[in-house]
């Protein structure tokens, strides 16, 4: 019993990560039906950000604000850092192919994930970067037996809270129904006096920044990054998109959180080297008695 | 004055000719290594390595009556079919021999290549057994040495000057890895039979992930008294940290690959304090003239040492061959590794000694176990 709570907080950890980079996904396919290759790059970028925030800038902003508030300022710098990447994404590799269908716009994307990556790779070289230890909050609780980090809480609960903030905004406020009415039809949108070119530029900061976030955040709890490392993640998000039912925020967070306890509970229970294909059979399983997803029935209303 | 300048002009264009045709005679020596892809670190400090050895030769007065060596790079990305590629460049490209490459799976296709078309390769960091054992080739050696003699080293180390009882090996089912840990199971064997250990955990992680809790959390039910990683140090030093969250206590052993500056960067130093690591000499406890010229110039020309073991092996490599191409007398495949098998006395390279075995390995490579100490830095252990 200890040994299977202990893997479902460490599932549920690793399911926030995807979650977060799953949003990003989900979102820009809600409005531009491309799948952005580039998202998992986007993701290391937000790690690497933030190391060079921590590392360069923070000595001096840990030792005055302390940890959390050194982390804070990290993520904040993320964020907006990685939104404006994301910006200059849409601007300079997709506006400009957009009207030639979607085919060239996926290539697009691939490309812009290779420069990301080597991009990231000429600026801080190849080598794994650590965060340092001296940055990261230490504090861990023993519950019954159970070690729960306040890394991992925080990780848990601060995702939690920017998907329901995105959630709200989606559904609850007159942008927000902006947005859903562009993901339904983009010509009828415009039409009627939305202005699609600012939804998808706010879909284009949000859903990387968000990616951003969830990036330093795994810097800081694994504290080892790469600038190999977004692939991974940005396979492993576009598998609980899909296992959630693209399109849809709900199901991304849902498909996100499952995903990783799945993993982890199949590298527990059966094997770690054989986790990965225990996880793509629970996909393909899902995809059969459910084509769109978990949580994918509300098909209409796609953001 | 009219006379001086036209014999001075003489003398001019003869130089300028005779470096010409120097330089067009240059000797023409390929390296493949991963200057990108997942093991771009090593890649990038084994060209610089070559760099510096080429230097040293050049300093030495060249090879074939003061030719220089001018150095091919092809890039292999860390991956096989990336291998292929640069092999094929560098055939194509007429180098007269080749040192390469790092990875033993990168390397397996790129050995084939050369040796379909007689080009002599060294390698300098594929360990993996089955390289020269598996079929016999012609004009493949290597610098570094061989997976069972660290696997073999690790048991006996373990169980009879650590005491060890209850050992679990975990490797990342990398060719290199999983071929350190068989070779260290099979040697565990004699003392399984005796009664003297018990292989009480042997499993694989998958390199590249972040998060390791499952199969830590089945190592610390088995409860060992020591812990062998044979693979990366990326994943080690993620290992050692989880597993010590998780409350595993017992001895963190990491294989040659395992354990570098970088390990205590990722592990912190809390953490990678007391790893111990089954390698050869880390090049800073090479203390020959030649490793300590080697250092030299590599630190003024890249500010630092290299930062794992392998990158010497390439610089060793440069050496062994200037040395068969000068005996050799020619740039002839087959003279070279005629040379390379049999005329290798008085050869030295950063790692002291270089001779090769009738099937290419590298004759007497040691291996030593180092630890972690207090300041993070990795030196001889001493129980």
């Amino acid at each position: 019993m200890g040994v299977f709570l202990e893997q479902l907080v460490n599932g549920l950890t690793i399911g926030s990560f995807y979650a977060l980079v799953a949003l990003g996904y989900s979102m820009v396919y809600g409005v531009m039906k491309l799948i952005n290759f580039a998202h998992g790059d986007l993701f290391a970028l937000g790690s690497y950000v933030g190391y060079a925030v921590l590392v360069y800038g923070s000595c001096i902003i840990t030792r005055t604000f302390g940890v959390w508030a050194g982390m804070a300022i990290a993520m904040a710098c993320a964020f907006l850092l990685v939104g404006a990447a994301g910006l200059a994404m849409e601007r300079i590799a997709y506006r400009p192919v957009t009207a030639a269908g979607r085919l060239p716009l996926v290539v697009s994307a691939l490309g812009v994930s290779i420069f990301l990556e080597n991009a990231i790779m000429a600026i801080w070289g190849p080598r794994y970067q650590a965060y340092p230890a001296t940055v990261v909050p230490s504090v861990s609780w023993n519950i019954m037996g159970l070690r729960v980090t306040a890394m991992q809480s925080f990780i848990l609960l601060f995702s939690l809270f920017l998907m329901a903030m995105l959630y709200y905004i989606v559904q609850k406020t007159r942008f927000g129904a902006a947005i859903r009415a562009t993901a339904l039809d983009r010509e009828m949108a415009t039409m009627l006096g939305v202005d699609v070119d600012v939804v998808i530029r706010f879909i284009f900061f949000l859903g990387p920044a968000l990616g951003g976030i969830a990036g330093i955040m795994n810097g800081m709890y694994y504290r080892q990054i790469s600038f190999a490392m977004g692939w991974n993640y940005g396979l492993k998000a576009f598998t609980a998109t899909i296992l959630g039912g693209i399109g849809n925020i709900p199901a991304a967070m849902v498909g996100g959180l499952l995903l990783g306890i799945l993993e982890m509970l199949g590298a527990a229970y059966i094997s770690s080297a054989w986790k990965d294909v225990f996880t793509f059979l629970v996909l393909i399983l899902v995809l059969i008695v459910r084509p769109t997803g978990l949580v994918g029935e509300r098909i209409a209303e796609k953001v | 004055m009219k006379r001086f300048s036209v014999a001075f002009l003489a003398v001019f264009v003869f130089f300028a000719m005779s470096s010409a045709a120097g330089a067009a005679e240059a000797v023409k020596i390929g390296l493949q290594a991963p200057v990108t892809g997942q093991w771009a670190y090593e890649g990038q400090m084994a060209k610089q390595s070559v760099e510096v050895a080429l230097q040293m030769i050049a300093e030495e007065g060249g090879i074939l009556g003061g030719k220089e060596i001018e150095l091919v790079v092809a890039d292999d990305a860390s991956n096989p079919k990336d291998s292929a590629l640069a092999a094929q460049r560098l055939v194509s490209q007429k180098v007269a021999a080749v040192i390469g490459t790092y990875g033993s799976s990168v390397n397996e296709p790129a050995a084939d290549i050369y040796e379909q078309n007689k080009m002599v390769d060294i390698a300098y960091g594929s360990t993996a057994v089955k390289l020269t054992m598996a079929k016999e080739r012609k004009y493949f050696f290597r610098t570094c040495g061989r997976d069972d003699a660290q696997g073999q080293f690790f048991a006996q180390y373990a169980v009879e000057v650590m005491g060890a009882k209850r050992i679990a090996i975990m490797h990342d089912n990398t060719t290199f890895a999983k071929g350190v840990a068989e070779e260290a199971k099979n040697a565990l064997k004699a003392y399984v039979d005796a009664g003297k250990a018990e292989l009480v955990y042997y499993d694989a992680i998958a390199p590249g992930e972040k998060d390791f809790s499952p199969s830590i959390t089945k190592l610390r039910e088995a409860k060992p008294d020591v812990w062998y990683f044979t693979g990366y140090y990326p994943e080690a030093g993620l290992l050692v940290r989880q597993g010590r969250d998780a409350g595993v206590t017992c001895p963190f052993v990491g294989g040659n690959a395992a354990i570098n500056s970088d390990f205590v960067k990722i592990a912190g130093l809390e953490y990678a304090k007391g790893s111990l690591l089954t390698q050869e000499p880390m090049p800073s406890d090479l203390d020959t003239p030649k490793s300590k010229r080697f250092l030299e110039l590599y630190r003024s020309n890249y500010r630092d040492i290299p930062s794992s073991p392998w990158p010497v092996y390439a610089a060793d490599a440069a050496f062994a061959l200037a040395w068969a191409i000068d005996k050799a007398g020619s740039t002839d495949s087959d003279a070279i590794a005629s040379v390379l098998r049999n005329q290798m006395e008085g050869c030295t390279g950063v790692t002291g000694a270089i001779a090769f075995t009738e099937r290419g390995d590298r004759k007497g490579v040691p291996y030593k176990m180092y630890v972690v100490d207090g300041e993070g830095n990795i030196v001889l252990y001493k129980p």
